[in-house]
């Protein structure tokens, strides 16, 4: 059978952009008013990680790199079935471009031990840049297959299938190898009862809990600070404008008989002079 | 405070000055994206008054690298061999960095598509030589920064020259220009159909060059086992001015007709797709609009039972007109749509079809 037991799996918590809390009138994100969610796009991930442990065995490690409340998203994991946690945490990863958060997330993965497969999701919500998994893969020196839809394993290779312009391609890798998650993959099924009962568990105790998750620093991994936060990033963000308002602008029409709606939406959007403009 | 910007020292990265696209070519013929990016490199080498590059790899290129000089290219550097036939990650990756790392000063700007082969490679070479990358950009300049953030008091300065890389951030709704003018290359993805290409022309002229390929073991640890492209006839998304879109909500391939009655009500009108019935074979490629398939910007977009997944939305959010149909409330698609209606698209289409023809014939009776 396989020799892919040791899976990780990448995930980071994001702010909820469909909940209208802590986003400032300019659009830009107050992160400690924002309500925060797991990265809708890592569910495709961790789904992909516990189907490879279901199919094939072994173990799962979700890590993640964020301020201290980030463990909120770990314990989901948890409660999803993953076996072992990191929370890579320091005020000096602060304002971090792709590259830094890179080097510290392939930082913790040194630290973590031996691994087969790393899934990663496809970008992030709040980030969009698809950049972080391939720049973990060159790192650490790793096969990648970015957007896909579909794995196996077969005599210790990882077979995927990647979503691309006009179709698909099959690609076979040799381990270790970093896998991005297209969001076209199975949702995220429902969490377990054994992990909901164990989180609560974990609540309630303190060690019993840093046990599952192991809350580390910037030293604890060995990771150069000049090369992490805004010190190791060579982007910044140099000035934001706003284009329009996060949904709230949709004209919607619910609930009225058919005819009602349509003729409401012809006369208001007046298509046929719009298209004479 | 302006004493203090006017003391800034003028801080110059060394570069060569030259900008270099990362071609993309399949089947022997160049990716749209690629002269698109040409068309963008072209101004941005113009205002830095250096060199536009473009690195060309892949087998049996024939003439197209007189193709790419056509499209602006000073120089195209070519590695043709038969490992490169098809992108792989790691073999283009080895090429490209090797190359990059030739060049005594490094190359101001390096761009690529923000397609999944750009989007997958750009990472690695960014990380390899631990530059700045900006993904899926839609616009590009040159201009000056000042950097007097005292969080990193080191990189204090002005710097001339820097790439604006912008892009559309937070779900689309904010637009961030992001610099990196520390380090050279300055590295951008660029979303496909926003740029414009040149006309090409025959003579313009240009050098080509050789590039060696020297691939490592490691480099082999990826085979390529099956590629499936339906190679696409156009259809004339990009020039419609009114696209119809249906998605799954279509619920069935024959949905599709009811698609193409609903255009048939203007003129100059086109069927869209969402790659999810396209991929289960209900519609031909040519009619996908989305990242992996056309970028469209048509006067009005109607969008019938897609929920409006990123892939898709990049496609087409800056059409002119957004309307949406779709059963759920909260669908995606309404948060970015103009207008929407929530219902059975097989209730609604049939009312606008109505009304369409109805205010058609209104608008024929007023010529009389
Ligand atoms: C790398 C990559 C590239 C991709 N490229 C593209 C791309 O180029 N283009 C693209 O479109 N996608 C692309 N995708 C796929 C994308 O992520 C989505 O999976 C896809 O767009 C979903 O298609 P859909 O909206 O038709 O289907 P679904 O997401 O299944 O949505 C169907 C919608 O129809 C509605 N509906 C159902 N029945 C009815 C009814 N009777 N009346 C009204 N509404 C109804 C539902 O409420 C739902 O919102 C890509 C994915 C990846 C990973």
């Amino acid at each position: 059978m396989a020799n892919i037991k040791d899976i990780f799996v990448l995930i980071k918590q994001v702010p909820d952009q469909g909940a209208k809390a802590g986003i400032n009138p300019d659009g830009t994100i107050d992160r400690a008013k924002a309500k925060r969610m797991l990265n809708p796009f890592d569910r495709y991930a961790l789904q992909a990680a516990l189907h490879m442990k279901k199919k094939y065995g072994g173990n799962v490690t979700a890590i993640t790199m964020g301020p201290p409340l980030a463990v909120e998203i770990l314990l989901e994991a948890l409660e999803h079935g993953v076996d072992m946690c990191y929370l890579l945490t320091d005020k000096r990863l602060a304002a971090s471009d792709t590259l830094a958060t890179a080097y510290a997330l392939h930082k913790v993965i040194k630290h973590a031990g031996h691994f087969d497969l790393i899934f990663c999701g496809l970008q992030t919500t709040d980030g969009d840049t698809a950049q972080v998994g391939p720049q973990i893969a060159e790192r650490l020196n790793l096969s990648q297959a970015t957007y896909c839809e579909d794995f196996k394993i077969e005599e210790n290779k990882v077979i995927a299938k990647r979503v691309v312009e006009g179709g698909y391609e099959w690609i076979k890798m040799e381990p270790p190898a970093l896998i991005t998650v297209a969001n076209s993959y199975h949702p995220l099924e429902y969490k377990s009862l054994r992990g909901a009962r164990m989180v609560q568990q974990l609540l309630r105790n303190e060690s019993e809990k840093a046990k599952y998750i192991k809350t580390i620093n910037l030293d604890d991994i060995s990771a150069d600070p000049l090369k992490c936060g805004l010190k190791g990033s060579p982007t910044i963000v140099a000035r934001t404008d706003k284009v329009s308002e996060i949904g709230g602008n949709c004209k919607i029409y619910q609930g009225a008989p058919v005819e009602k709606m349509v003729h409401e939406l012809i006369v208001s959007t007046n298509v046929s002079e719009f298209l004479k403009t | 405070m302006n004493n203090e910007t006017k003391t800034l020292k003028e801080i110059i990265t060394p570069s060569n000055k030259e900008v270099i696209v990362i071609a993309e070519q399949l089947n022997n013929d160049v990716r749209p994206v690629t002269v698109e990016l040409l068309g963008a490199g072209r101004d941005l080498a113009n205002k830095l008054g250096g060199k536009l590059s473009c690195v060309l790899l892949g087998y049996e290129l024939k003439s197209l690298p007189e193709k790419l000089i056509s499209y602006g290219a000073d120089i195209v550097y070519v590695a043709d061999d038969p490992v490169l036939k098809n992108y792989q990650t790691l073999p283009y990756r080895r090429v490209i960095v090797d190359f990059l790392s030739g060049f005594p000063l490094p190359p101001h700007i390096v761009l690529l598509g923000s397609t999944t082969t750009g989007r997958d490679l750009a990472p690695r070479i960014a990380a390899h030589f631990e530059t700045g990358l900006t993904a899926d950009c839609t616009e590009l300049d040159i201009g000056p920064y000042e950097h007097t953030s005292k969080g990193d008091p080191e990189k204090l300065g002005l710097y001339p020259g820097c790439l604006y890389a912008i892009r559309p951030s937070f779900g689309e709704s904010l637009k961030a220009r992001i610099l990196g003018p520390w380090k050279n290359p300055q590295m951008a993805s660029v979303r496909p159909g926003i740029m414009v290409p040149l006309q090409p022309d025959n003579n313009r002229k240009g050098e080509i060059k050789k590039i060696p390929v020297s691939l490592k073991p490691e480099d082999y640890k990826i085979e390529l086992i099956e590629i499936v492209h339906e190679v696409s006839k156009s259809v004339n998304l990009s020039e419609a001015d009114v696209i119809v879109s249906g998605g799954f909500g279509i619920g069935k391939p024959e949905g599709f007709e009811i698609m193409k009655e609903l255009a048939s009500c203007f003129e100059n009108s086109a069927v869209g797709a969402s790659r999810k019935i396209v991929d289960i074979g209900w519609v031909p490629y040519q009619h996908q609009v989305g990242q992996t398939g056309k970028t469209v910007r048509p006067k009005v977009y109607i969008a019938c039972g897609i929920s409006g997944a990123i892939q898709h939305r990049v496609g087409m959010s800056k059409s002119g007109l957004i309307i949406a149909i779709n059963k759920d409330p909260d669908a995606p698609i309404f948060k970015f749509a103009h207008h929407g209606i929530v219902g059975d698209l097989y209730q609604i289409i049939p009312e606008l079809i109505k009304e369409f023809k109805l205010n058609k014939a209104k608008e024929v009776r007023s010529l009389v």
